[in-house]
């Protein structure tokens, strides 16, 4: 299955064609998704957030500029932004909630880590490498083998690892400068 | 003399030593090399902080039902986040897994996640005798450390405690969220009568550590963990700055 590039569906975004937006959160849902959840914690707001996510983009896709960065780049801001609106909302509730019960102190939410998001998007990148090279990758990051031993346990020539890991390292990378945010 | 080739670099990124003696003297002198191993480290070390068995997590089906809802739109989903579709993300449990610290199991819980038709490509070899001999390990407890009361220096600061039993031993995977601070912190197994305690030891630089519980220590008596914060005097001892501490459920210690 060939997977379709980011650049289609920004273009097709940028397009405004009709289906562009299935195809934005066919691609980008999970990955919207898994930044609302794992800064919120809870699955009915994570879903919330996703949703307030994808329909504020396409209600301003008019403002997406190719030219000026990444579909998923402008996904994450947009996500990060509902993420600290759903975020000051609990603590608001929490302090209604505080006064009527005159309960104890409650703790000051936390805007999803920057960390966190670029973790999620490096999670992204890594499952969209080529099976072979991810393999690779996935090797070189967590086992202790070698180059060389990974190149002989996956039977493949010395050079052929080498340049999976400097081209996968790269294009994880791009990819972080591109959508990461601390990076 | 030129620059170091892009293929070294990534390996040295890797943390091999790869490359020249020539390499290394380069790497120490020139600025854009340098600049370049450490942005390629950097991605290094973000993939090693992720949990390796972790993909992203596709939203719900009927999600899309609800956006398409709200823009006045209704096409018809026909991949990866469709209802029905089961892509890797799709199927990854739910449940967050506890991160395994040694490189067998994180390798292992990171082959779970790729396709099984490239784990029996691989044949035999050493990687694949690696992943089949790391032991099966039932998650017994998952518990929350929390700051103690009395030091308000702390409030903010939480933990995890994954309890792990494999056939032959008992392992405690600690995740402690806290700030960086002078010293280090170090994992503690506290006996019930508040007094005895026994050093299972220090969290990395991340935070985290999986501990072997030593063989002959009951965790019906040693049932508390405690994360305390060390300085770097050469004591042993715990220097009574407990950070977060909680305590493991009588189920799980049978």
């Amino acid at each position: 299955m060939k997977a379709v590039s980011d650049e289609d569906v920004a273009a097709a975004f940028s397009g405004q064609q009709p289906d562009a937006l299935a195809l934005v959160y066919e691609r980008f849902g999970p990955l919207v998704y898994s930044i609302a959840l794992r800064s919120l914690g809870i699955r009915s707001d994570a879903e919330d957030v996703t949703q307030q996510v994808f329909v504020s983009a396409w209600r301003s896709r008019d403002r997406f500029d190719r030219g000026r960065g990444t579909l998923g780049g402008w996904l994450v801001t947009i996500t990060r932004n509902k993420v600290a609106d759903a975020l000051r909302d609990r603590q608001r509730d929490s302090r209604v909630l505080q006064q009527v019960t005159g309960g104890a102190s409650v703790a000051a939410p936390e805007a999803p880590a920057d960390r966190v998001v670029d973790r999620i998007v490096l999670t992204d990148e890594l499952a969209r490498l080529p099976e072979a090279q991810r393999l690779v990758m996935v090797l070189s990051f967590y086992s202790d083998l070698t180059h060389e031993q990974i190149a002989r346990v996956l039977g493949l020539p010395l050079g052929t690892v080498k340049s999976h890991i400097r081209r996968g390292l790269q294009r994880l990378r791009s990819r972080l400068e591109a959508d990461g945010v601390a990076y | 003399m030129s620059h170091i080739d892009p293929e070294i670099l990534a390996l040295r990124a890797l943390g091999e030593t790869a490359g020249t003696a020539a390499d290394a003297e380069h790497a120490a002198s020139c600025a854009h090399c340098r600049a370049e191993l450490a942005r390629l480290a950097e991605v290094v070390r973000l993939a090693r902080d992720t949990e390796p068995g972790e993909a992203l997590q596709a939203p719900p089906p009927q999600l899309w039902d609800r956006i398409a809802a709200a823009v006045g739109t209704s096409p018809a989903l026909n991949g990866a986040a469709a209802p029905g579709k089961t892509t890797k993300e799709a199927s990854a449990p739910p449940t967050r897994q506890p991160r395994l610290a040694w490189p067998r199991g994180r390798l292992a819980s990171a082959m779970a996640g790729l396709a099984a038709g490239v784990i029996i490509g691989i044949g035999g070899g050493i990687g694949v005798a690696q992943v089949s001999q790391a032991p099966p390990a039932r998650v017994v407890a998952r518990i929350e450390l929390s700051p103690l009361p009395q030091f308000p220096q702390w409030q903010g600061a939480t933990g995890t405690a994954v309890m792990r039993s494999t056939a032959s031993q008992q392992e405690i995977v600690i995740t402690l969220r806290a700030p960086a601070r002078p010293g280090f912190y170090e994992a503690w197994l506290l006996a019930r009568d508040g007094v005895s305690m026994i050093s299972l030891g220090d969290l990395s630089a991340e935070h985290t550590g999986t501990f072997t519980v030593p063989s002959g220590v009951d965790l019906r008596d040693y049932s508390r963990i405690d994360i305390s914060l060390q300085p770097f005097d050469g004591s042993t001892q715990h220097s009574k700055a407990s950070v977060v501490r909680g305590s493991l459920p009588a189920a799980a210690l049978g």
